[in-house]
C-alpha cells in the first residue's frame, strides 16, 4: 500500500486545526460511531454472502465568526463486504466505485450579511418539501449501494441565498458533477447481467450545473419553483467498442415545483418535476408526489402516491432507484412509545403488484449517547420490476450507535 | 422560554380587571429580546428520567416576536431546532430544522398538540401568545406556593386555534409573575405549568424553572433556565428558516 499523499491527508488537518483553534463559545461539534450487522436469509445469485458487517465514524464541527461560519465533517468507513474501497485513494468529488475509506463530508464556508447568504464548499443542499420521493431534489445525489438503506451525499458548490422569510431565491453553481454510487455489480443490490461484462471507467462529464429555486412562505401555504440545468446523477450504460460496460452521465435540464397546504385534518404535500435531455439516450419524462401527513398522539403518518409519466421514451439502459420507486403506493408511519423508545414502519408497493418493500425498525436509546437498532426488511416481486428484483434480499437489521 | 411565554389571557363578569391583570403581567415582563439555555429533565410515569438541553433566544415580546431552540444535548438531537414565529392575531407558525436529513418542515396547525421532542411540553405550549387572543374571566383569589394569586380563566377566542379549551392561570400579587397554568380540553385537565425559583433578572421578575406535567400520561419535564440575559443583540435574520439551516 502507498504511504497517504499530502493531498489525502489535508482535509484531515484542515479538520483538526479548526477543531484546535476555534474558542469553545463559537465552536460546536457533534458526530457518532455506528456499527450495522445486515443478514440476508437468501444468497443472491450474484452474492453468495449472507451477512455484512459496516461501521461509520462521522465527525461535524462548525465555527462561527460574527457574519463568516465555516464547517467541517468527514466520514471513516470499514465494512466486510468489499463496499468500501480498502485504500486511502481520495477523491474529492466523491466519483469512487466503492465508498471511499475517508470522505469529506462538509468543508464549506459561509458568509451572510442581511437577507444574502453564501455558501461555498462541500455542502449538502436539499431541494423538494415531500418525503416519500423529491423529484425537484436534484443536488443531492445518495449512495445507492444498498438500495433501500440510501444516505444523501455532499456536493462541491456555491450557495447564494437572498431573500427574506417569505419569500427566497436560491441559487446553486456546482463546477463538476458528484454522482450517486450505485449498487456494485458482483453485490447482491448490483443488477444481475447473464453474461459477465466487466466494467470500464465512467465517462464523467466536464461541465457544471447550476440551478435556481424560488420559495415562497406563505400564512397558509408554502409553494417553491425551480429550475437545474446540467447532469443526472444517476447514469446511463454504454458498451465499449472493447466490449465493457461504461457508466456516463446524461445531460438533465429540470422544471420543477412543490407545494405544503395544510388542510384540516391533514397537510397535503406535492411535488412535480419535469425532465429533458438532449441526449438521445436519455428519456424526458414527469415525476410527481402526492402526500398527506398527519401527527396524532404519539403517531406520526406520511402515505402518497409517487407517480412517473415519460413524455419520450428512448432507447435507455440505466439504473435509477428514483424512477424505480415511482409508480407507487408509499407510506411511512412511527409511533413514540416513550421518551427512549419508537417504532417506525414503512411500506413501498407497486400498483402493478409486481414488487413490495415493507419494514419494521425498532429503536432504543440507552442514556446520553447510545442507540440501539433493529429491524427487518421485506422485499417480494417480480423479477422484472425494479424492487421486485430484489426478492432475495429480504434481510435483517442491527444497529448500534453512539453520538457525541 | 420565559413564564410569561406561556401567558394565557379572557370576558366576563369582572373581564376588564382580569385583562388589566394579564396586560399588566405582560408589560412588567416585556423585553427587547432574550436568551437562556435550557436544562430539561423528562420524567416518565414510571419515575424513569431523561434528560436534554437546548439554547433559546426570542426577539421582540409578545405577539410580535420570534424565537429559536436548538438542542444541545443528547447528541443524538443535537442542532434540531424549532422556529417560532408569534402573530399578535393568530396561531404561530413554526418549522422544524433537522440537520440528520438536512430539512425543515413546518409543524402544521393540526399537529401543534403533539409533544416536542419526547418532552411534556406541545409545540403549541411553546408559542408566546398576545392577549387579544384570548378572553378572560377573573375566578378569585387562590395562592400558590404560599403567594397570592389572582386566578384568572382563559379561553381562546374563535380566530385562535388551540388544542386547549380553556386555561386557568395564576398571576401572583406582588410582581404579576404567572405562578401556575392549568390547561383543559373540554372539562378535562390535561397538563400544568408550574413556575418556581422566581428571581429579578435585569429588573424583570422571571420563574427560572418551570415544571409541565401531563396528567394524562402521568409524566412531567422540568425545565431550569440557565445564564438567564435579557436585552441581548439579537438579529432579526437570525430568525428565519434560512438560518436554521444555516446555524446548523
Amino acid at each position: 500500500m502507498k504511504p497517504p499523499s499530502w493531498d489525502r491527508l489535508q482535509p484531515v488537518l484542515v479538520f483538526a486545526a479548526l477543531a484546535h483553534f476555534a474558542p469553545a463559545q463559537s465552536f460546536t461539534q457533534r458526530g457518532f460511531l455506528e456499527t450495522t450487522g445486515i443478514f440476508y436469509p437468501q444468497t443472491a445469485p450474484n452474492d453468495s454472502g449472507q451477512a455484512v458487517g459496516e461501521s461509520l465514524f462521522r465527525y461535524e464541527a462548525f465555527y462561527k465568526l460574527t457574519d463568516l461560519r465555516f464547517a467541517a465533517g468527514i466520514d471513516a468507513r470499514f465494512d466486510t463486504h468489499q463496499q468500501t474501497d480498502r485504500s486511502l485513494d481520495f477523491s474529492w468529488f466523491d466519483r469512487t466505485r466503492r465508498r471511499q475509506v475517508l470522505a469529506v463530508r462538509r468543508l464549506s464556508a459561509t458568509y451572510t450579511h442581511g437577507k444574502l447568504t453564501i455558501e461555498a464548499g462541500k455542502q449538502l443542499i436539499r431541494w423538494g418539501k415531500a418525503d416519500v420521493l423529491t423529484p425537484t431534489d436534484r443536488f443531492a445525489p445518495a449512495d445507492f449501494l444498498n438500495v433501500v438503506e440510501s444516505d444523501f451525499l455532499p456536493i462541491t458548490a456555491a450557495r447564494l441565498t437572498y431573500g427574506t422569510q417569505a419569500d427566497t431565491i436560491d441559487l446553486v453553481f456546482e463546477p463538476r458533477l458528484t454522482p450517486s454510487r450505485i449498487p456494485l455489480l458482483n453485490q447482491r443490490w448490483g443488477v444481475p447481467i447473464p453474461v459477465p461484462i466487466p466494467e470500464a471507467p465512467a465517462d464523467f462529464p466536464g461541465a457544471p450545473q447550476y440551478g435556481a429555486r424560488w420559495n415562497h412562505i406563505g400564512s397558509v401555504a408554502e409553494y417553491s419553483f425551480s429550475f437545474y440545468n446540467g447532469f443526472d446523477h444517476l447514469p446511463l450504460f454504454r458498451l465499449t467498442p472493447a466490449f465493457a460496460l461504461q457508466r456516463f452521465y446524461p445531460q438533465l435540464r429540470m422544471y420543477g415545483a412543490d407545494a405544503a397546504v395544510p388542510l384540516g385534518p391533514v397537510t397535503v404535500k406535492s411535488e412535480a418535476a419535469y425532465f429533458t435531455s438532449t441526449n438521445p439516450q436519455s428519456d424526458e419524462y414527469v415525476l410527481y408526489v402526492l402526500q398527506l401527513e398527519r401527527q396524532a398522539g404519539e403517531w406520526s403518518f406520511v402515505a402518497g402516491y409517487a407517480g412517473q409519466a415519460v413524455t419520450d421514451h428512448r432507447s435507455t439502459v440505466g439504473y435509477s432507484p428514483i424512477r424505480g420507486f415511482t409508480r407507487s403506493i408509499v407510506a411511512h408511519a412511527s409511533y413514540t412509545i416513550d421518551t427512549n423508545r419508537s417504532v417506525t414502519f414503512e411500506a413501498v408497493i407497486h400498483q402493478n403488484g409486481q414488487g413490495e418493500w415493507l419494514r419494521a425498525v425498532y429503536t432504543q436509546a440507552f442514556g446520553q449517547h447510545w442507540r440501539a437498532t433493529a429491524g427487518f426488511a421485506l422485499i417480494r416481486g417480480n423479477p422484472s420490476d425494479f424492487i421486485g428484483q430484489y426478492n432475495r434480499n429480504s434481510h435483517l437489521l442491527l444497529t448500534l450507535r453512539y453520538s457525541f | 422560554m420565559n413564564s410569561s411565554v406561556l401567558l394565557l389571557v379572557c370576558a366576563g363578569l369582572y373581564a376588564q380587571d382580569a385583562r388589566q391583570i394579564v396586560e399588566e403581567s405582560q408589560r412588567r415582563g416585556r423585553a427587547n429580546s432574550q436568551r437562556y439555555e435550557g436544562v430539561l429533565e423528562v420524567i416518565a410515569a414510571d419515575g424513569k428520567s431523561s434528560s436534554k438541553s437546548w439554547q433559546s433566544m426570542r426577539l421582540g415580546s409578545y405577539g410580535n416576536s420570534k424565537a429559536v431552540i436548538r438542542f444541545t444535548a443528547p447528541a443524538e438531537v443535537k442542532g434540531v431546532a424549532l422556529l417560532i414565529i408569534n402573530h399578535p392575531d393568530r396561531a404561530s407558525d413554526q418549522w422544524m430544522w433537522t440537520p440528520a436529513i438536512g430539512r425543515d418542515r413546518r409543524i402544521a396547525l393540526q399537529d401543534r398538540s403533539t409533544r416536542f421532542f419526547g418532552t411534556d411540553f406541545s409545540f403549541e405550549d411553546l408559542e408566546e401568545r398576545d392577549v387579544d387572543q384570548y378572553e378572560f374571566r377573573l375566578l378569585g383569589e387562590d395562592p400558590i406556593d404560599g403567594a397570592a394569586c389572582w386566578r384568572i380563566e382563559a379561553r381562546p377566542r374563535q380566530t385562535k386555534t388551540s388544542q386547549y379549551t380553556l386555561s386557568h392561570l395564576w398571576i401572583r400579587k406582588d410582581h404579576y409573575v404567572a405562578a401556575q397554568y392549568e390547561n383543559f380540553i373540554k372539562d378535562q385537565l390535561v397538563r400544568r405549568l408550574h413556575a418556581a425559583d422566581i428571581q429579578d433578572v435585569q429588573g424583570i421578575w422571571t420563574a427560572r424553572t418551570l415544571e409541565m406535567t401531563d396528567l394524562r400520561r402521568k409524566s412531567r419535564t422540568i425545565l431550569r433556565m440557565q445564564k438567564l440575559e435579557y436585552n441581548v443583540p439579537l438579529k432579526d435574520e437570525e430568525f428565519t428558516v434560512q438560518a436554521l439551516r444555516r446555524e446548523q
